[in-house]
């Protein structure tokens, strides 16, 4: 008897504390999420702000198949630059990660250091230093260099490919530092006795990345490689500060499905719309989540 | 005895790759930074010319005075560090009972509620914006600073409870238990016990908040309107995105302004990192 009673108590206590957390959490991320299912049946935008109805799944079946609508080029440009993204990260990190664990490199921690300042650096200030201070076609360092060489002055951010080669640069020397560590950890957990017989029996360095190194560390980044992953399927400000910025649009038109959820709502103002596509995306976000099964520890078990 | 020479040789040469590899690579990291520094320091516009250097040739902190004394840095810099500290502040109250609770605690739902925010975490903020916009606007609190706070302190409540649970979960349970019989109440447990070993995850769990904050520019220009109500990171891209071209120099000096204090932070709580970070990966 008296034990039951501890138990509720207990539980109460349990609810009481976590209360303030779970209430904020229910009413500014849930509601609004809600909420935004909600629109997404409705017709509102700029004309019908607030004399909207409900139209059903209207906006869905525009967006998912209607190819012209864009958003299916956004979510197939989105994956592309999301695996392109990812294989780059992964094989340049593991070479630099790599080279900062040759034996007898005397200078390592200034090199980590040095390669850590771009995840140290605000985001977007980066992001807004690479577009004026690199990419402009007036200033920028880089037609600065190519007119030294006596090469025509490129818009790096016009055209298309250009604007998506330069974001993808720009991601990964966001990206990068954050990779390095990672595997650069993971490099310094390996037990160094595992080469000593493969160097014996004389396997290169190729045979012994792939058959001793990646297998070790595989498990230690694997959860890393997993969120930086969606961090790049979800990548917004790299794309939309470089390239569509309102009134300093570039000419290039590539949309991953986060700015293109964005311009619909806060551009074109097409709310319904907009809140269908957010709402498609959560749905992948969680699919993908439930894929990878990114688990707490003890639920894993 | 030659064998050994010819491979200590192979090695040197090997090192000395490496090591260019690696200076030329900082190089290309640091670029974009040392262009900057350089631009904002340097008094002769040498933009247009070609022979630009890293080193300023005529020295100046001209830029620097221009952002104080012309632009409303200063004013951008209150806004922000107010809902910086209000937002961790109850980030912290929120997230500290509840990270405990659900570390500690074993009661009905728990595992569900947890399942769930981990679907929330992936959720961006930024997809729920319109609901935000049109459940804030009939409250009256759209264009305040309490609409923002609500905007951030939601967005980090999730990350806030998660991480610091993490961390409670690597915090032996032997020591409470062994509080507890010498008749400590939950309270005493967690001020007196939990709390200071729980120190690294506040540290860092308060810092990722804090820059969040500082970092945040997208709800900030479509939230805020009138730029004495911006934040430093919403005044920053107004600056870039209203006179860019002629004022180079100046959002140059003005970006040095805004990512040198999260410089500091980040470096000086850089060993906390891997101990106060248990979900990895937050940035972004």
């Amino acid at each position: 008897m008296n034990n039951r009673k501890k138990k509720w108590s207990e539980v109460v206590f349990s609810y009481l504390w976590s209360a303030p957390s779970l209430i904020l959490i229910l009413l500014i991320v849930i509601f609004p999420i809600l909420y935004t299912g909600y629109i997404s049946l409705t017709n509102m935008n700029v004309y019908h702000w607030n004399n909207y109805e409900i139209i059903g799944l209207e906006n869905y079946k525009d967006a998912l198949l209607v190819f012209d609508n864009g958003f299916l080029t956004a979510l197939l440009l989105t994956v592309l630059w999301t695996i392109i993204n990812m294989i780059l990260q992964l094989i340049i990190a593991f070479l630099v990660a790599s080279l900062l664990n040759l034996k007898g490199l005397r200078l390592r921690n200034i090199y980590r250091t040095l390669l850590i300042f771009p995840w140290a650096m605000p985001g977007y200030v980066s992001i807004l230093l690479w577009k004026t201070g690199m990419f402009n076609s007036q200033f920028g360092l880089l037609n600065q260099w190519l007119e030294k060489f006596g090469i025509q002055p490129v818009r790096w951010l016009g055209g298309n490919v250009s604007a998506f080669l330069s974001c993808t640069v720009v991601n990964l020397w966001l990206a990068l530092p954050f990779m390095i560590t990672i595997i650069d950890g993971a490099l310094q957990s390996v037990d160094k006795s595992y080469y000593e017989s493969a160097l014996l029996d004389g396997a290169s360095w190729l045979k012994r990345t792939f058959y001793i190194t990646i297998p070790l560390i595989k498990p230690i980044i694997a959860p890393s490689v997993v969120i930086t992953t969606f961090t790049t399927f979800k990548q917004f400000d790299v794309i939309y500060l470089l390239t569509q910025q309102v009134g300093a649009k570039t000419g290039a038109d590539i949309h991953t499905i986060l700015t293109y959820a964005y311009e619909k709502a806060f551009i074109t103002n097409n709310y319904g719309y907009s809140s269908a596509i957010s709402i498609i995306i959560f749905v992948i976000l969680i699919a993908f989540s439930v894929i990878t099964n990114i688990k707490p520890k003890e639920e894993r078990q | 005895m030659r064998r050994a020479s010819k491979k200590k040789r192979r090695e040197k040469i090997g090192l000395l790759t490496a090591n260019v590899g690696l200076i030329v690579l900082c190089f290309i990291v640091l670029v974009p930074i040392l262009y900057a520094v350089s631009v904002s320091l340097n008094a002769e516009n040498s933009l247009l010319s070609s022979d630009f250097s890293f080193i300023p040739k005529k020295f100046t902190l001209d830029n620097y005075r221009a952002v104080f004394m012309d632009e409303p840095v200063l004013h951008w810099l209150k806004n922000s560090l107010i809902l910086a500290i209000i937002t961790v502040f109850i980030s912290l109250g929120t997230g500290i009972p509840a990270a405990y609770v659900f570390s500690r605690k074993n009661f009905p739902g728990r595992k569900i509620i947890l399942q769930l925010l981990i679907l929330l975490y992936a959720f961006p903020s930024l997809l729920s914006m319109t609901a935000l916009y049109r459940l804030l606007t009939p409250m009256g609190l759209l264009n305040t600073r309490a609409g923002l706070v609500i905007v951030y302190t939601g967005t980090m409540a999730v990350f806030a409870l998660w991480n610091m649970k993490g961390y409670f979960d690597t915090i032996p349970v032997e020591i409470e238990e062994a509080a507890r019989i010498d008749g400590a109440s939950n309270i005493q447990l967690v001020t007196r016990i939990v709390l200071p070993l729980a120190k690294p995850t506040i540290a860092v769990t308060a810092m990722m908040v804090l820059i969040y904050v500082w970092n945040e520019y997208i709800f900030a220009i479509n939230f805020m309107t009138g730029s004495d109500t911006y934040t430093l990171a919403a005044g920053l891209y107004s600056l870039q995105a209203t006179e860019m071209s002629g004022s180079w120099p100046i959002f140059a000096a003005a970006s040095m302004v805004v990512s040198i204090p999260i410089l500091l932070i980040f470096f000086a709580l850089q060993k906390n990192m891997q101990t106060g970070l248990t979900s990895g990966g937050v940035k972004g």
